[in-house]
This record gives C-alpha cells, sequence and structure tokens, in this order.
C-alpha cells in the first residue's frame, strides 16, 4: 500500500521522533535485513506481476574508488545509506541520486581480510546516527546529516585478524556489532555498545572460556584460537528481548585434531538476552565442524502453523545442507530437512543433530564432499513471505574435495589447515522456495552459477534476486516465473530492498561496483 | 585420473589475501625428510594439475628451469601467493609443508627437462599440413575457434599435449565450454558457449558464426562436460607423428 505524500510525510516525523527504530514499515527500509524479524519482505504493493514488465533503471549511483558494493542499503528519514569496499558511506538523495555526503574511512593495503573480500555490507541508523564497522576492526557513529564522526570504539585488534564488514544492528539504546576473523584463529565474539556514548555494554564470547558452560568441549588451550566469528547481522524479538546471532567455524578450519569435542558455541545460533549479553538458549547445527560451515546465515522469526500448532519459529537454511526450525522462546529443535545437495549426514536425530556418514571428514588425500566449503547456501539473504508462508532461500549447488593439512597458529596468517578445490564445472545455483512449515521445496528457478545474491520477497507477489552474470530478476512468488530481469553489468552480491518516494515505489540493488535504482515507467 | 577430477579448479575466493612468508636469511640446509615430505604433499595438492613427479598435466612440467621460479624463496611465494592472472591458485599450508613442498619442486626443476621422443621439427610441419591452424593461433597466425596455443608448452605439458590431440573431449580449456542449445522451433545451435547468463546465451558454432539466443526461446541448453569441437586425431596421425606434433607444442613458449 502507497501512502499519500502527506502520510508518508508524518511516517518519517514519527521515526523521527522515535528512540527506537521501527519494525518494517512502507516507505522505508529501516535496517540491513528490513525488520528485526529479518524477512527482507517489502509490504509496498505498487510493483506487481502484472506491471513489473515496466519496471526500468531511475539512476544510477557509482561510489568513489574501485571497492565491489556487497550492502544493502537503508532508507530512513528520506535518505538512503549504502556502504562500499573497503569502508566507505555514502548518504544519497531519494530522488536526484546524487551524495549528500560521503565518508572514507582510509583502510591501508597492509590492512588485514583473512578469509574474506575487502568489502562493507551496510549501516545502522537510528536518530540522527549512522553506525559502521570499519575493515580495521572500529566501530563509528556518524552524524547522519553530514557523516561527521561522533564517536568511535575499537572492536578488535585487526593485526591478528580482526575486521568488521557486517552492519550493525541497533536495538533500544545499544548497537550490536558482529566481529569477521574466523579463518585467523581470533576468539570469536558479540558487542553492543551504547548509542549515544560507544561505552561498551557488554561482550559474548563464541568460544567459552575453561570453566564456563561448554568449555568441555574444548581441549587444552584450543578455546584460545577457537573461532566462532560473528560476522553477519543477526535478528530480534522486541517481546522475547533476544537476539539471535550466527556464528561461525570453529578454529583451525579443517583440522579438527586439536579441538576434539563439539566445540560450542561455533558453527550455531544463539539467543543472547539483549540486556545481559548472555546466552539463554543455543543450537549447534554442525558439532565439531570441520568443513567450515559457518551458521552466520541470517535467522528468520516467523509466526507460523507446524502441524496445527500455532509456533513461534525462528527457521534457517545452514550453510551445512539443512533447512532447521527452532521455537524461537526455548530453542527446542521442532524439525529440520535438507533442502539442498548434501553427502555428510544420514540426517538429524531427534534433537536435531546430524548423523554423520563416517569417513567425510578432510583428509590428506582429498575427500569429496557435498556441500563446498561455501555451503549450499552463504552470507546472501533468504526472504520470507507472509503472504506465500515461503522462505525464499539462495541457494549454491557444489561439492569440493576437502584436504585437511599441518597447522600452526601464528599471529595475523590463516589458521585453517586445509584447502579445497571446488567442482566448478558441475555447479550451479538457485533462488529455491521452501514451505517454510516443511522445508519442502515448492519451486526453483535456476541459475547458471552459485549465488551470491541476496532475495526480497514482496506484497506485490514478487520475488526479487541476482546472478553472479549480472542478472536482476523479479519472478512471481508463488510459482518461481520469472517476469523481468535487468542486465546491471556486475555480478550481484547484495540484497535487494525497497522503498517508496512520496506515491512511487523504487526496487534498489548493488551489481558490481553500482548501486541501481528500479521505478515503474508509468505506476 | 579421473576427467571430472582433472577439471577441478582451486579454489580462489578465501585465498587471494595470504600474508606473504618472511624468510629468515639463514636456514638449515633441506634433508631428505623435507624431500621425502614434500613428494607426498606434491602428490596430494599440486599433482593434480602439474602430474605425477612434476610431468605436466594442465599445469605446466616443473623440470629445468621454471619462467617464474628459480629460488627456493621464489617457489615458497608462489606457493603461498599463487600466481596472479594464471591458474595457479595459493595454498594454505603450515610454513614448514609450504618450505618442504618448495623443496620437492626445487629438486624437480634441477632436474632437466624430460625431452618427449618426438622431433619439433617435423612436428612443426604436421602442425602445418594437419590443418591445427585453422582453429588455433600461433603467435599472431591462426584461426579462432580453439584456444590460443602461442604458450601453451609453458602452461601444459606433454601428457595433457598428447591426450588433447588423441580425446580432444578429454581435455578441457577454461572458456571453451561446448553447448547446445534447442529452440522451441528452428534448428539447434551447438558450439562454443561465448557467454551465458540467466536470460541469454551466446554461442559460436563450429562455422564460427555466432549466436545470441534467449533462453525463453529455447527448449532446452545442454552443457557438454565431454564436448569438443575438436575432431580426433588419433586414427589421421601416426605414434611417431604424434609424438612429433606434442614435441612441437612443447616448444611453444610464448611470442618470440
Amino acid at each position: 500500500m502507497i501512502r499519500s505524500a502527506k502520510a508518508f510525510a508524518l511516517l518519517i516525523a514519527a521515526a523521527t521522533l522515535s528512540a527506537v527504530p521501527l519494525l518494517a514499515q512502507d516507505g522505508q527500509w529501516l535496517m540491513y535485513s528490513g525488520s528485526y524479524s529479518s524477512h527482507r519482505f517489502s509490504p509496498l504493493t505498487q510493483i506487481t506481476a502484472s506491471n513489473v514488465s515496466k519496471l526500468r533503471p531511475v539512476w544510477v549511483y557509482q561510489p568513489p574508488g574501485t571497492g565491489s558494493v556487497e550492502s544493502t542499503p537503508v532508507v530512513v528519514n528520506g535518505v538512503m545509506y549504502v556502504t562500499s569496499g573497503p569502508t566507505m558511506v555514502a548518504a544519497l538523495d531519494l530522488r536526484s541520486g546524487k551524495p549528500l555526503w560521503e565518508w572514507t574511512r582510509p583502510i591501508a593495503p597492509s590492512v588485514l581480510n583473512l578469509g574474506f573480500p575487502r568489502v562493507n555490507r551496510g549501516v545502522a541508523v537510528l536518530d540522527n546516527m549512522v553506525y559502521v564497522g570499519t575493515l580495521d576492526g572500529y566501530l563509528f557513529a556518524l552524524d547522519a546529516r553530514a557523516g561527521i564522526e561522533r564517536w568511535s570504539v575499537h572492536v578488535g585488534e585487526n593485526t591478528v585478524g580482526h575486521s568488521i564488514t557486517a552492519a550493525p544492528l541497533v536495538v533500544g539504546d545499544k548497537v550490536v556489532v558482529g566481529i569477521s576473523g574466523g579463518e585467523a584463529g581470533i576468539r570469536g565474539f558479540l558487542d553492543a555498545y551504547d548509542t549515544k556514548t560507544g561505552k561498551q555494554a557488554w561482550r559474548f564470547y563464541t568460544v567459552p572460556s575453561p570453566g564456563e558452560p561448554g568449555s568441555e568441549g574444548w581441549p587444552g588451550d584450543s578455546w584460545v584460537h577457537g573461532g566462532g566469528a560473528t560476522w553477519l547481522t543477526g535478528s530480534y524479538d522486541p517481546a522475547l528481548k533476544l537476539l539471535y546471532w550466527g556464528t561461525g567455524n570453529p578454529g583451525p578450519d579443517w583440522n579438527g585434531d586439536s579441538r576434539k569435542g563439539d566445540n560450542l558455541y561455533t558453527s550455531s545460533l544463539v539467543a543472547i538476552d539483549i540486556d545481559t549479553g548472555k546466552p539463554r538458549w543455543h543450537f549447534q547445527f554442525t558439532p565439531h565442524d570441520v568443513h567450515d560451515w559457518d551458521a552466520n546465515q541470517i535467522p528468520v522469526l516467523v509466526d507460523t502453523q507446524v502441524g496445527g500448532q500455532a509456533r513461534q519459529l525462528v527457521v534457517t537454511a545452514n550453510r551445512n545442507g539443512f533447512y532447521y526450525a527452532l521455537d524461537r522462546k526455548t530453542g527446542e529443535f521442532v524439525f529440520g530437512t535438507p533442502y539442498a545437495k548434501q553427502t555428510w549426514a544420514k540426517g538429524l536425530d531427534d534433537h536435531g543433530r546430524p548423523i554423520e556418514i563416517p569417513g567425510m571428514e578432510p583428509s590428506e588425500k582429498g575427500t569429496l564432499v557435498y556441500p563446498s566449503l561455501q555451503g549450499s547456501t552463504n552470507w546472501a539473504s533468504p526472504s520470507y513471505s507472509p503472504a506465500t508462508d515461503m522462505l525464499y532461500v539462495p541457494v549454491r549447488e557444489m561439492g569440493s574435495v576437502y584436504y585437511k593439512t599441518g597447522v600452526e597458529y601464528k599471529p595475523g596468517t590463516y589458521y585453517t589447515g586445509g584447502s579445497e578445490k571446488r567442482l566448478d564445472e558441475e555447479s550451479w545455483g538457485a533462488v529455491r522456495a521452501l514451505d517454510v512449515k516443511t522445508g519442502k521445496q515448492a519451486w526453483d528457478f535456476k541459475l547458471p552459477t552459485p549465488t551470491w545474491a541476496g532475495v526480497m520477497a514482496t506484497a506485490g507477489g514478487l520475488v526479487f534476486s541476482g546472478s553472479n552474470e549480472g542478472n536482476f530478476f523479479a519472478l512471481d512468488a508463488k510459482s518461481g516465473k520469472p517476469l523481468w530481469q535487468f542486465q546491471t553489468g556486475g555480478p550481484i552480491r547484495s540484497g535487494p530492498m525497497s522503498y517508496a518516494v512520496g506515491d512511487k515505489q523504487f526496487v534498489a540493488v548493488a551489481g558490481g561496483h553500482a548501486l541501481f535504482v528500479f521505478g515503474l515507467d508509468q505506476p | 585420473m579421473s576427467r571430472r577430477l582433472r577439471v577441478l579448479v582451486h579454489s580462489t575466493c578465501l585465498t587471494l589475501f595470504l600474508a606473504p612468508v618472511a624468510f629468515a636469511q639463514t636456514r638449515p640446509a633441506a634433508g631428505p625428510t623435507d624431500l621425502a615430505s614434500g613428494q607426498r604433499i606434491f602428490d596430494a595438492q599440486c599433482a593434480w594439475c602439474h602430474g605425477n613427479g612434476g610431468d605436466g598435466g594442465t599445469g605446466p612440467n616443473l623440470h629445468g628451469k621454471l619462467r617464474h621460479a628459480t629460488t627456493l624463496a621464489s617457489i615458497v611465494d608462489i606457493i603461498t601467493k599463487g600466481i596472479p592472472g594464471t591458474e595457479m591458485p595459493s595454498f594454505r599450508l603450515t610454513e614448514r609443508e609450504t618450505k618442504q613442498a618448495a623443496t620437492y619442486v626445487l629438486s624437480l626443476t634441477r632436474s632437466s627437462l624430460k625431452a618427449g621422443p618426438g622431433n619439433a621439427e617435423r612436428g612443426a610441419a604436421l602442425y602445418q599440413s594437419s590443418g591445427c591452424g585453422s582453429c588455433h593461433v600461433v603467435e599472431g597466425q591462426g584461426g579462432i575457434l580453439g584456444p590460443e596455443l602461442t604458450d601453451i608448452g609453458g602452461r601444459r605439458g606433454g601428457v595433457y599435449l598428447r591426450e588433447a590431440i588423441v580425446k580432444p573431449a578429454a581435455s578441457h580449456p577454461p572458456g571453451f565450454l561446448v553447448v547446445r542449445a534447442v529452440p522451441t522451433s528452428g534448428a539447434e545451435v551447438r558450439g562454443v558457449r561465448v557467454n551465458e547468463d540467466v536470460f541469454w546465451i551466446t554461442i559460436r558454432d563450429a562455422s564460427g558464426a555466432v549466436h545470441t539466443l534467449q533462453k525463453s526461446d529455447l527448449s532446452r541448453v545442454d552443457r557438454e562436460i565431454e564436448g569438443t569441437l575438436m575432431p580426433s586425431y588419433e586414427s589421421r596421425l601416426s605414434a611417431p607423428q604424434l609424438d612429433d606434433l606434442v614435441a612441437y607444442l612443447a616448444t611453444l613458449r610464448g611470442a618470440k
């Protein structure tokens, strides 16, 4: 539903006055995943299956530098905020597409990015502040009106591999930010800071120290470099006051000899009390992971019926090839099922623990396993439509030969203990629609190569996504039938979003080094 | 080695930014243990491309003087960082493993280049008389249907080259995937895939004609993983002639 310009102005005023970011609402896209429940669903209805063929580019923004744009823009108070690599933020005028300001963090070539590209995936906005993490491990608060620095904090030491690429998440008076570095032997953590001052509110370590719950799964001093990075944005349930944050692989990635045990809380989803920073429950998808199957994929909060019962769920299509539905209050395993080709587990037991097939660990001579280390899905966001009750997942169908090597910890270098050879030639990708209640595939839209593009469903009955080959496209949300496409000229490694200016709906996506905005020719 | 295994391409997505490994100026000389360990690592991780014993495969023969590496330190550097712009990826081994693998590679480079049995001069004549140049370019001369061969001797080993001539379907040069597109009406198009996205595909057929087709107009697109436009020369050339042709191709090391 598109509101009138006057109503839109009122909405902006309401958002400005609020000290708490509102949930997704028409006209704006308030945070990285669109809303706290991370549906990445636009309630706007102007662009539909019947008129999407008239979608045309309106403006293109090319950030300074040559960094890849992997950001999902946010639109708050009538301004778009988008980031580019290595660390750059632009505030854009919604009508002209021209910058109101640009802010660049100087990133020296010596700044480490062990295990990921030199990118930034977005900002968080609250009131007059824009929050952004930097490749060299800082969190900055910028004045939203002018891009001037208000405060900054040193979150993690880059010379040992800490880095920030994820968009922060603002909850109340806290800004929550995750850390990268799971290939460098860091001890992962999640931090919360006061939005006004930058004072640390709490830190939650994803790897327990000796004596803490879960430490029994970390022999000797293996916990010190245990990994468990928090490199993607989480979700939040305001009623339960719980943050849901995925954690990355244990370190070293492919050689688990020094860390025999489950290695909590790596490759897990952790529900964290927003006030205290303490975990209320956790669910580990891949105990003692040796394939680098991070569980950082964005958790999606869904209220639906399972077996005739109303359930409050957190659902996720995991990198390990299984789709999971958990009770988001208790962490109880509701059900799980494979959604992509996997050859490492016979299935899941009654508690959701994988029943592993022996001999699938990396080896000196190489072990062929599906999925590849990049997983059946990766950081590209899924989307949930309450209208279809489907979860739309960007899927990577690919296997790898996994190698295990020796490993030694040296600060600021890879701490992985192996490598992979990908089966590139046989691989492919898809946007896959799963029935959220069962995990069963409703439809599959195939792509030539394993995708890195996020997905957005809309109340207009559409699903938008992209391809490595540069296509930005719209599918029918019920059938997966392609309805429209535009060739952006560069690989799409970002998430689409939608917003409105006055009574007109727009769709934006980054492709290659640029941001593209589309609108209807004649709404 | 199976066809599928040979076309594997090493992941570079996570490995492009390795920090260089610093080496002390003085180090103990490599012993037989290092050589043996290095060979074990080589057999597992390098022989995929460089062939058993470094005799060459999809990657170059490592015997004799190398183009990119002449010292232990430079070989270590290449193993650690890869060679940008080539198919050589970086490897995440420990410092010790890297040094062991490099020690083994260095020992290969110090053994003389294994000369094939053929005669390169006769091979060059065969290259002309067999029509290879109608599809391949060497130093600016020839057709474009197949891959350029100007530096093929530096990039591919003798075993690979021989197989590519005898069983072209078994080799698969990057960028030369053969596809077959079947339109809902009209004749099918088979050829080398020039480009493909979600909605369009461009194919160069055996005559050199380029077809850009919209996928919605096609009933199917088959990727022929084992497909090739190159005929087999197994029955056209005698075994000594094949040796000669391979010997000639092995001399192609880049434009003079």
